[in-house]
């Protein structure tokens, strides 16, 4: 009974969003959408190594972690990492993403996730949250950014992390951490 | 001012002040869920910043008044920075949630979350509820239609 009221009442990402993609899985490609509403396919914009971040506009927890997402982008795109930044909310439309990157100052483009898919496919539940991609294709890393919505109380780093270590073809450490901040709004189901 | 006049205005300024938020731990979650044996405790973890949380306060508070007299306990653990202590405690104020509200004060914030349900991501709002034995028998992560948390409420009272 117990088991069952968890499986009803759960929304924990996994089960809840049909997740495909998982650390030590292999990404397939997917399609998302630029701020005009062209189709880009990941597999046109990923490199040797990927980062896939699902962000938001409104999210205070999302937008505490913009200066941070623009220095990690910067330094690591140096380095020849690609990056993907999604908006998956169903509540932002891409003309609200795009006046966000602006004010801002993105240094990155951000692509629209239509009706949540790509969320789904990654079961990623909040914003912000990273998955890190290697050059096959699996994913070496999923988790928050650094543990601390105030800069001043970082313990630790999880993205710059298992960059550093995918970079130093060395394993991720700590391949999983919790990512926190504000749900993703997805679309809400039609019956 | 007379003495009795001093210590009137001294409770009026003290019963109208933000309710305090109680920093919460691994020990502490476990002694406040000790305390509350016997009765069915709704936890609510939530944030100034988290827009369902706050949609869900007034609804939650309104459960616990409704079943207050069966039995039935919330408790609500603010994950707000310390910055935000203030705020936190001003919104649960006025949408007239009682204590025990606590906000989370941990070492690692990680352990913490697996400490509480390793199955739980840590996204908000997170509800879990306990049986009147301590035992956690259901949980609701994100939003969540009120009539689903109050039948589940209902099935343990």
């Amino acid at each position: 009974m117990r088991k069952a009221l968890w499986g009803a009442t759960l929304l924990l990402a996994a089960a809840a969003f049909g997740q495909e993609f998982k650390v030590g899985s292999k990404v397939s490609d997917f399609t998302v959408f630029d701020l005009k509403g062209r189709p880009a396919a990941f597999s046109s914009l990923r490199g040797a190594t990927t980062v896939v971040i699902f962000i938001a506009t409104q999210c205070p927890v999302s937008n505490a972690y913009n200066e941070r997402m623009n220095a990690v982008y910067r330094d690591y795109s140096a380095k020849g990492v690609k990056f993907v930044f999604l908006n998956a909310n169903s509540t932002e439309p891409p003309a609200e993403v795009e006046e966000h990157a602006r004010t801002h100052g993105f240094l990155f483009p951000v692509y629209k996730d239509q009706g949540n898919t790509v969320a789904d496919r990654f079961g990623a539940s909040v914003t912000p949250e990273t998955f890190v991609i290697t050059a096959d294709g699996v994913i070496q890393y999923h988790g928050y950014i650094d543990d601390s919505q105030n800069p001043a109380r970082i313990q630790k780093q999880g993205l710059r992390s298992a960059l550093d270590a995918v970079l130093a073809s060395r394993p991720v450490a700590t391949a999983e951490t919790k990512a926190f901040g504000c749900t993703i709004k997805r679309k809400k189901a039609t019956t | 001012m007379k003495p009795a006049g001093a210590v009137l205005l001294a409770l009026t300024l003290w019963a109208a002040r933000p309710a305090g938020l109680l920093p919460l731990d691994e020990a502490g979650y476990r002694a406040a869920l000790a305390r509350q044996r016997g009765k069915v405790v709704l936890v609510d973890f939530w944030a100034t910043w988290c827009d369902p949380c706050r949609e869900e306060l007034p609804v939650l508070a309104g459960l616990e008044k409704k079943l207050r007299a069966r039995g039935f306990v919330l408790i609500t653990v603010s994950a707000d920075e310390p910055e935000q202590e203030g705020a936190a405690a001003d919104l649960l104020r006025k949408t007239g949630v009682r204590p025990p509200a606590y906000i989370k004060r941990v070492k690692d914030n990680e352990a913490f979350i697996n400490f509480i349900d390793h199955r739980w991501s840590g996204a908000l709002p997170a509800l879990f509820l306990y049986d009147r034995e301590g035992r956690q028998t259901a949980s609701f992560v994100g939003e969540t239609a009120p009539a689903e948390i109050e039948a589940a409420v209902g099935r343990l009272l």
